[in-house]
């Protein structure tokens, strides 16, 4: 006669192991193998110091009071108040003119200089903060009427002496800084995400709950 | 611990508990959301530096300032400039929609072509400049060396008097060939109506803005006549403050065009029938004593009965208006009420700035020369000329002269031959070009007089006229040569096609928008980098003239087409001009300026500078310095009786009989109504039961009817009662309808001597009863699917008259049958 | 109780004098142009075609040589009570924005179900049956504009006052260190282009901008006033065949403006043919 307990007893106790696995399993899967598959890994064209150049000891030239207005020098606003996003070589040149006189010893300088400057060609850099082309935002309004430093969106990015990876999602092709870095969306800083309701969040955070209105953001 | 269902199910619960606590649903749901509005072959339009670059339209001889926006190298918008004393701001849809002829590269050439396939099927196959400018030079070259330079013709569309025209004239004249035709072109009419009127030769100058009262024989205001920008802005400004009229328009036409709906009246008299309607007004005039009797006596000639040297007694214009353009007579002639004609007259008469006004809707056509005088005889009657609102006389822009041409043997021999079109012969002594005459003689002659013929900015195989003929000239050339840029029905035809940039690629000059009341110079500069293997024809004139031989090369020694366009314009630069425009101070106001003064230029090479960037030479309107020495006619007045028909007319009866003459000028009057402006009823021998109606081609602001295609935008303008799918309507007044037993939306066959065409049935209460009015801009044959085989084109079946006097093509007179389907 | 308007800093609205209108169709092809608007082989399929302003022929109805025609260029009328578009849309892609007055629509949010479409009076509104018309190779993609999103097929689309005009000209005020926009620096592109300075755009709350004092004008009027939809779109004519034409008349409902506007409606026409 089987000992209906028993057997209860012996399989839930392997049972357990199974439900738990599954768990465990489940968790690695989503937490771990889930972000690795879901975005694709590209490295930037060129390598881009922007410690270095920010350092005045080293880097003679670029001028600002403010962690803004330093950022400002090379990512400019327009005249028409547009933003320049990453600069263009007509830019860089200001500065490393030459393709025989490098400024500096670093070799990605002498890579610009002789790939891109003396070949007159644009860098094809990843643009990691790219939004979807039915958004639409004014750096103008932010910063310079706003008052916000870039750090709030773009976290500490003028520290970086090399420049991140670049991770698309495979999914929807935007940057892993759109929908956030923590895959479960837990937002630490400001500048984790750039999401829809991250600028309303922000908008209504500061009383300006105007700027939610569709056409603010979309065009 | 075996894997059983049991613990299978567990295992799987345990997974999704730790699924359902790990971000992957969640996270994949939402990327999912967002792929969802991923739609990767919809354009993304790049984004970058926002600028805008200023150049002038030269889509046609309007010249309206334009501001292309920018986004780093492509251009995404046209606007209008309000820097620029043409057009305040506005523009045409045509100029507005000019990016999509730039970009779609269907339907422009990618660099030169040879023809491989049969004539007129648009196959090509693409060679290199070297070889194609090896190929015309050695032609012409070899034509030369034959001893038969005047076997090269060429037919100009480029805006008289810009460089462009003299450049190709230059060509012609410099290789020997006395066969350079224009395309039609209203200026002409008023050119010649000017010269045999007041000896000027000066451009036709409509002080609009400041008139407050504009009787419009048929001008197009609406559709494109003039500079679409100025004229519509003009329109703006008299009916400006709602409520309230400034200037009083009155349209003459047969048909509610736009201009006809919107005039404060409507006069719809019989086509072609101007100037008895004129006459009719002058007679009213003259009758009331409203004319301005100062100007009469003192500053005409052949009003009054006159008697020659001779002694011969000759009829005043008086006595002849008085006898024969009674308001009852020119009703039975226009179909107007005779009070109406009275009326008409006395307000014209009474307003304190008049202005009659000439056109035939756009002004890419012909008009009649004695019409056009006839009309402007009205103004003349109440001495509205150089005065404000009335029509200016002016000189002709002071463009300098390029240096006179090196003349060797062949040169001599070339342009001694005549001309083949007889322009400017005993028969057609005012024309400068009659390119109906050339395509008639090629037809005739068993083998054609040209050998080659060079097209520029023309399409005269859409364009023109004349049901068809041009295309049956151009089977029999043995060699044609395009510089059109867009592959359009003309260069379909080519043996090679030498494009041009468009408009927007390219320095080009536009000179004095016809009809505007002050001299202007616009410079239209490249807004963009070439997108294709195209060159600038001027360019390639120069480089063409060096390879035919030297004598031929003598004739341009500038280095590039600019230096070409400098040379002239070192003439602009004596005169003094304005380069730079306050929109504060319109060009059209006589204010704060003196002629041309105030300029802020010192060297000619500044001049130069400012005009590239800013596109503009203008001097405002002149001051009013009274009627003393304006005329440039023999005697210094304006003539009621113009002796320059007189002498003409004289000059070729002498060759043959008078009776003769007249009948081969196409003049039906005899005696002294000959030179002066009279009605002369279009003839013709048609069978009138076989085409008991008539057809007239309208045109439309919205739709281009010259050699540049319209850009695909139009047709979202296009109303579905003009155009439904392939089929294009023919607008005819309901009772015309009923009475051929036709209805609404009928398709029926347009039948005339020169051909037939299909159309839509399109009932319309702005039609004449009797008359089919079919719109011009549809039925092309040539560019890419926006275009092709979209409605029908009249001028296939136009059976076209002669103009008495100039021999231009009289199109609004072709006989016509319906048939339905 | 207030309307939700007259809390909102701006009010833009447009008004269009019918009698300056030429009827040219520069608005639309500026429309078209600015917008990214896409065009097909066949645009003389009405009911396909897409245009977000419409030029609209009315006529007097009368026979030879007495008849009259006249233009209504008509934009969306960005109703500023209870737009009858947004109330239906079953997924908020279309709103009023009482900031500034303007009816948004966010196409990545349509679901093309078109009630919006069926609710609109004025038919200001056309839905995208296929994807724009950009063949490949063919280069015409070449002309679009960044500043507005080129719309995917099955949603709807409208005018939206040149909204990226306003952002640019707020961009442009801002890197000139100012807050507020000066008269005319937000103008749509149809007001830009038309050639007889027939459009004028502005805010309507602000006393100070020529819409504000022509809609005040006795010969404005707007599209089916009496549905109670408050459009921002007003007109102008001094005729009063064509005011009428704008709604249903009950017999006897319809008043004549003025004595000026019967004098200076007596059009004559001359017989003729």
């Amino acid at each position: 006669m089987t000992h209906p307990a028993n057997s209860s007893k012996k399989t839930s106790k392997g049972g357990w192991i199974f439900l738990l696995s599954g768990f465990v399993l489940a968790l690695i899967v989503g937490w771990v193998i889930f972000p690795m598959v879901l975005y694709s890994k590209q490295s930037q064209p060129m390598n881009f110091n922007h410690l270095l150049h920010l350092d005045p000891e080293k880097v003679y030239g670029i001028e600002g009071d403010t962690r803004a207005e330093q950022c400002l020098y090379c990512h400019a606003f327009y005249e028409d108040g547009t933003f320049a996003g990453i600069p263009k070589v007509e830019k860089c040149i200001e500065c490393h003119d030459d393709p025989e006189n490098p400024l500096g010893e670093l070799p990605e300088e002498m890579e610009f200089l002789v790939k891109y400057v003396a070949e007159e060609k644009e860098i094809p850099w990843l643009v990691y903060s790219e939004q979807p082309d039915c958004v639409y935002f004014s750096h103008i309004a932010h910063v310079k009427m706003g008052k916000l430093d870039c750090q709030t969106c773009h976290g500490d990015h003028d520290k970086t002496e090399k420049l991140p990876v670049y991770q698309e999602n495979r999914l929807t092709g935007y940057s892993i800084l759109i929908w956030g870095k923590n895959i479960a969306g837990y937002k630490k800083n400001t500048w984790d995400r750039m999401k829809m309701d991250d600028c309303a969040e922000c908008h209504t955070k500061k009383g300006h709950e105007e700027n939610n209105a569709c056409f603010v953001c979309h065009k | 611990m075996e894997l059983s269902r049991r613990n299978f199910i567990k295992f799987v619960a345990g997974g999704a508990a730790g699924t359902a606590l790990s971000p992957l649903p969640w996270k994949l749901t939402d990327d999912i959301a967002i792929w969802t509005q991923n739609w990767p072959w919809v354009p993304d339009p790049s984004t970058g530096e926002f600028t805008n670059v200023n150049s002038v339209c030269n889509l046609c001889p309007g010249g309206c300032g334009i501001s292309v926006r920018k986004v780093d190298t492509r251009a995404v918008k046209i606007d209008g400039r309000t820097d620029y004393p043409v057009n305040p701001g506005g523009i045409c849809p045509l100029g507005m929609g000019g990016l999509q002829l730039l970009y779609n590269k269907t339907i422009r050439y990618p660099g030169p072509m040879r023809r491989i396939g049969p004539k007129g099927k648009g196959e090509f196959v693409m060679i290199t400049w070297d070889e194609a400018l090896d190929i015309l030079a050695k032609r012409i070259s070899n034509l030369r060396k034959k001893g038969m330079p005047e076997a090269v013709a060429a037919v100009d569309g480029n805006q008289r008097m810009s460089t462009m025209s003299v450049m190709v004239e230059r060509l012609l004249t410099s290789v020997g060939s006395p066969n350079y035709v224009t395309t039609p072109s209203i200026d002409d009419t008023y050119l010649i109506s000017n010269l045999l009127l007041q000896g000027t030769d000066g451009p036709m100058s409509y002080d609009l803005e400041n008139a407050d009262y504009v009787l419009s024989f048929g001008c197009g205001l609406l559709e494109g006549w003039g500079a679409p920008g100025r004229v519509m802005n003009a329109w703006g400004l008299w009916h400006d403050s709602a409520g309230k009229t400034r200037a009083k328009i009155v349209q003459v036409e047969s048909r509610a065009s736009n201009t006809a709906s919107k005039a404060d009246r409507w006069v719809a008299s019989r086509p072609g029938t101007d100037a008895a309607l004129a006459l009719g007004l002058a007679h009213v005039i003259i009758k009331n004593g409203l004319y301005n009797s100062r100007f009469i006596n003192n500053f005409s000639f052949g009003f009054e009965n006159w008697t020659s040297a001779d002694g011969k007694d000759h009829v005043g214009f008086k006595s002849m208006v008085l006898d024969k353009y009674s308001p009852d007579q020119v009703a039975k002639i226009t179909g107007l009420n005779p009070e109406d004609i009275v009326s008409l007259a006395k307000d014209f008469a009474r307003a304190k700035a008049p202005i009659a006004i000439y056109g035939k809707g756009k002004d890419d056509l012909d008009g009649g020369v004695y019409e056009c005088m006839a009309v402007h005889i009205l103004n003349a009657l109440v001495g509205n000329i150089n005065k404000p609102g009335g029509v200016l006389i002016n000189d002709p822009l002071p463009l300098s002269r390029l240096p006179e041409i090196k003349q060797d043997a062949i040169f001599k021999q070339g342009l001694g031959k005549p001309r083949i079109d007889q322009a400017g012969s005993l028969q057609y002594p005012f024309a400068g070009s009659l390119i109906n005459n050339l395509t008639n003689k090629i037809i005739k002659s068993p083998k054609s007089p040209v050998d080659t013929i060079l097209i520029f900015s023309a399409n005269p195989v859409y364009t023109l006229p004349d049901g068809g003929a041009f295309k049956e000239a151009l089977e029999k050339i043995p060699f044609v040569i395009s510089f059109s840029p867009f592959r359009d029905e003309t260069s379909y035809m080519a043996d090679l096609v030498l494009p041009d940039h468009t408009y927007l690629e390219k320095m080009v000059d536009v000179v004095w928008p016809t009809g505007l009341q002050y001299p202007f110079y616009g410079l239209s500069k490249p807004v963009v980098e070439p997108l294709y293997n195209t060159r600038n024809s001027g360019d390639v004139i120069i480089e063409l003239s060096k390879r035919i031989d030297s004598t031929v090369q003598s004739a341009f020694p500038w280095e590039n087409f600019e230096g070409v366009l400098k040379a002239r314009a070192k003439g602009l630069f004596k005169a003094g001009g304005l380069v730079t425009y306050d929109n504060m101070n319109p060009a059209w106001e006589r204010k704060k300026y003196g002629n041309g003064s105030k300029h802020n230029y010192t060297s000619f090479e500044e001049m130069w500078t400012k005009i590239k960037a800013g596109g503009l030479w203008y001097q405002p309107v002149h001051g009013f310095d009274g009627w003393e020495g304006l005329f440039k006619t023999p005697d210094r007045k304006f003539e009621f009786f113009s002796k320059r028909v007189q002498l003409a007319v004289d000059e070729y009866a002498g060759k043959t009989t008078y009776k003769t003459a007249l009948k081969n000028m196409g003049i039906t009057v005899t005696g002294d109504q000959v030179c002066m402006p009279h009605y002369e009823a279009v003839s013709s021998d048609v069978n009138m039961s076989a085409y008991p109606l008539r057809m007239m081609p309208y045109e439309m602001i919205n739709l281009a009817s010259g050699w540049i295609p319209s850009p695909p935008f139009l047709y979202k303008t296009i109303f579905d009662n003009q155009l439904k799918g392939d089929l294009s309507f023919a607008a005819v007044n309901p009772k015309t309808a009923t009475e051929y037993g036709l209805k609404q939306g009928d398709r029926v066959i347009i039948k005339s001597p020169a051909g037939e065409v299909e159309a839509g049935l399109s009932l319309s209460d702005g039609a004449m009863p009797g008359i089919v009015y079919l719109p011009l801009g549809f039925g092309h044959t040539a560019y890419d699917e926006f275009l092709r085989g979209k409605g029908v084109n009249p001028n296939e079946i136009i059976d076209a008259e002669k103009d008495p006097l100039s021999g231009h093509s009289v199109w609004w007179n072709t006989h016509v049958n319906l048939v339905r389907i | 109780m207030k309307k939700g308007h007259d809390q909102g800093k701006h009010k833009y609205g447009m008004v269009i004098d019918l009698d300056k209108c030429t009827g040219c169709g520069t608005c639309m092809v500026a429309c078209a142009a600015e917008n990214n608007v896409s065009v097909r082989p066949d645009e003389s399929d009405k009911q396909r075609s897409i245009a977000w302003m419409l030029l609209y022929k009315i006529d007097n109805g009368k026979e030879f040589p007495d008849t009259e025609t006249s233009y209504f260029p008509r934009p969306c009328m960005h109703c500023d009570d209870n737009p009858p578009c947004v109330s239906v849309c079953p997924a908020t892609a279309t709103k009023i924005d009482y900031n500034t007055g303007i009816v948004s629509q966010i196409y990545t949010r349509c679901i093309g179900c078109r009630y919006c479409i069926a609710a609109c009076p004025y038919h200001a509104r056309t839905f995208n049956w296929w994807d724009g018309y950009f063949p490949k190779g063919k280069g015409l993609d070449r002309y679009l504009s960044p500043e507005v999103s080129p719309r995917m097929r099955g949603v709807v689309e409208k005018c939206s006052f040149c909204h990226h005009r306003l952002m640019r000209a707020k961009d442009q005020a801002y890197a000139e260190g100012r807050k507020e926009l000066k008269e005319g620096e937000y103008i749509t592109a149809c007001a830009e282009a038309c050639p007889a300075q027939a459009i004028s755009f502005g805010d309507l709350n602000n006393p100070g901008h020529k819409v504000s004092r022509l809609s005040k004008s006795p010969f404005a009027f707007r599209i089916l006033e009496k549905l109670g939809t408050n459009p921002k779109v007003y007109y102008l004519s001094t005729k009063d065949w064509v005011r009428k034409m704008a709604d249903n008349y009950l017999p006897g409902e319809f008043k004549p403006v003025s004595k000026a506007s019967a004098s200076a409606d007596k059009k004559t026409t001359l017989q003729g043919g």
